[in-house]
């Protein structure tokens, strides 16, 4: 067992270190965010389960050839308090702290992102509170029951999502619906409902989680904020999908929090969309909707897909092997 | 018949508007819906255990007052929206979440 146990130290330190550092400016992120997302999701999964599997299936080394076996062994001498039969065994204190070390690291996980959920889901059960008492229904029909008004100044969007899809809502403010035309405003709904559709919250609590975890490890926030940027470009073209790029783009280049100051934003030069354009830009969401990339090859997305499964697949198969 | 969120919402409203405390019965006069002081009473206790107003238990009948101003509220319900520490929790995103303020401004350069 003691091959296997390497072999998971070394796979939780490559996902840990260079995988999210190489990964969360890899060009082709823009390119098929779906894909992407499926491997960090992956990459997160299999960190945690190498991270917490390695110490533990080194401790478990003495006490039989595979996992499950030397799992009951442990467990059933420890409860007899058969010294002997462990002495026999060539238990090493290393043996019993490593075991420690894991089962601590992996609760410490499991806590960490209960904790979380438990946090954020109070906080916008708060906020729901708020914009229950301060916000009104939007006047439209067609932008569905759940999107509320508040009233305030500064153009803004954003989504608060429920149990289900139906208590969650989009919340949208005065000063942003005075700002931006109906079609405009229309792109902003589409980008948030489809935040909610695909319960983009959900694919991010696990980042967000792993980053409060382990805050001193460099990558988890690498982790979150490139999970953060892709459920942005997976609502983007969700909106695009039924309203036009010009139009989201020109919401986006109106929401920000500059764009209601006078002054601000002076039409000078105007220059036909596309390459060259976005020269200015360096974020890549911005940047995907000025010049749109190339979607990536059917055969790359079966590789990232795959890539996915087998990462998930390799540590729990290790793990469970007899 | 009204629901208990719009009730809610409509006797935060007087208790903003009014600006001093209320006691459940001033309250349901002031409120137009033909509505019993119990049902009102319901309501200020859903309010006072969301934090939304405070009882001023000094004087009889109790007086209800709102926590915090209309505006304050709205203040913390944006803090939460725009909030930029980098290590606050994603509790929301925003439609505008990673694109800067200059990339802003450049985008709306370039569209004219």
């Amino acid at each position: 067992m003691e091959p296997l146990a390497l072999l998971l130290a070394a796979l939780a330190v490559i996902l840990a270190i260079p995988v999210p550092k190489l990964l969360h400016t890899a060009r082709f992120r823009t390119r098929s965010p779906w894909a992407t997302m499926l491997l960090w999701q992956a990459i997160a999964l299999a960190g945690g389960l190498s991270m917490v599997g390695a110490p533990i299936v080194y401790g478990l080394s003495p006490f039989g050839s595979n996992v499950p076996q030397a799992l009951s062994t442990a467990v059933r001498l420890t409860l007899d308090e058969d010294y002997s039969a462990m002495a026999g065994l060539q238990v090493h204190p290393w043996h019993l702290f490593c075991l420690c070390l894991g089962l601590l690291l992996g609760g410490h996980l499991l806590l960490t992102l209960a904790r979380t959920y438990a946090r954020v889901l109070s906080a916008r059960r708060r906020h729901r509170q708020l914009v229950d008492l301060l916000s009104t229904p939007a006047p439209h029909g067609d932008h569905g029951a759940e999107t509320q008004i508040i009233e305030h100044d500064a153009p803004m969007a954003y989504c608060l999502p429920g149990r289900t899809n139906a208590s969650s809502i989009t919340v949208l403010s005065r000063g942003l619906l005075n700002t931006l035309s109906e079609p405009e405003l229309a792109a902003v709904i589409a980008h948030e409902q489809t935040h909610l559709k695909q319960r983009h919250h959900l694919l991010t609590m696990a980042f967000e989680a792993w980053y409060r975890a382990l805050p001193w490890l460099p990558t988890t926030r690498y982790g979150r904020e490139a999970v953060l940027e892709l459920t942005e470009m997976l609502a983007d073209e969700g909106a695009m999908a039924e309203h036009s790029r010009e139009d989201l783009l020109r919401s986006l280049a109106l929401s920000s929090s500059e764009a209601g100051a006078p002054g601000a934003g002076s039409p000078e030069d105007t220059k036909p969309l596309g390459a060259g354009a976005s020269s200015e830009i360096t974020g890549a969401r911005l940047q995907r909707l000025l010049v749109p990339a190339r979607p990536l090859s059917r055969t790359a997305v079966t590789g990232l897909v795959s890539a996915s499964l087998a990462l998930l697949a390799v540590p729990t198969g290790l793990l469970l092997l007899r | 018949m009204a629901s208990l969120g719009d009730l809610e919402r409509s006797v935060m409203t007087l208790l903003w508007d009014s600006g001093q405390p209320l006691s459940a019965n001033e309250v349901c006069e002031q409120l137009d819906d033909d509505l019993a002081v119990t049902t009102v009473l319901t309501v200020l206790a859903r309010l006072e255990k969301k934090g939304m107003v405070q009882r001023e238990r000094s004087s009889r009948p109790h007086r209800y007052a709102a926590m915090a101003t209309r505006e304050e509220h709205t203040v913390e319900m944006l803090n939460e929206v725009l909030g930029t520490a980098p290590d606050r929790e994603a509790v929301l995103a925003r439609f505008i979440g990673g694109v800067s303020d200059s990339e802003a401004a450049s985008l709306r350069r370039i569209l004219g």
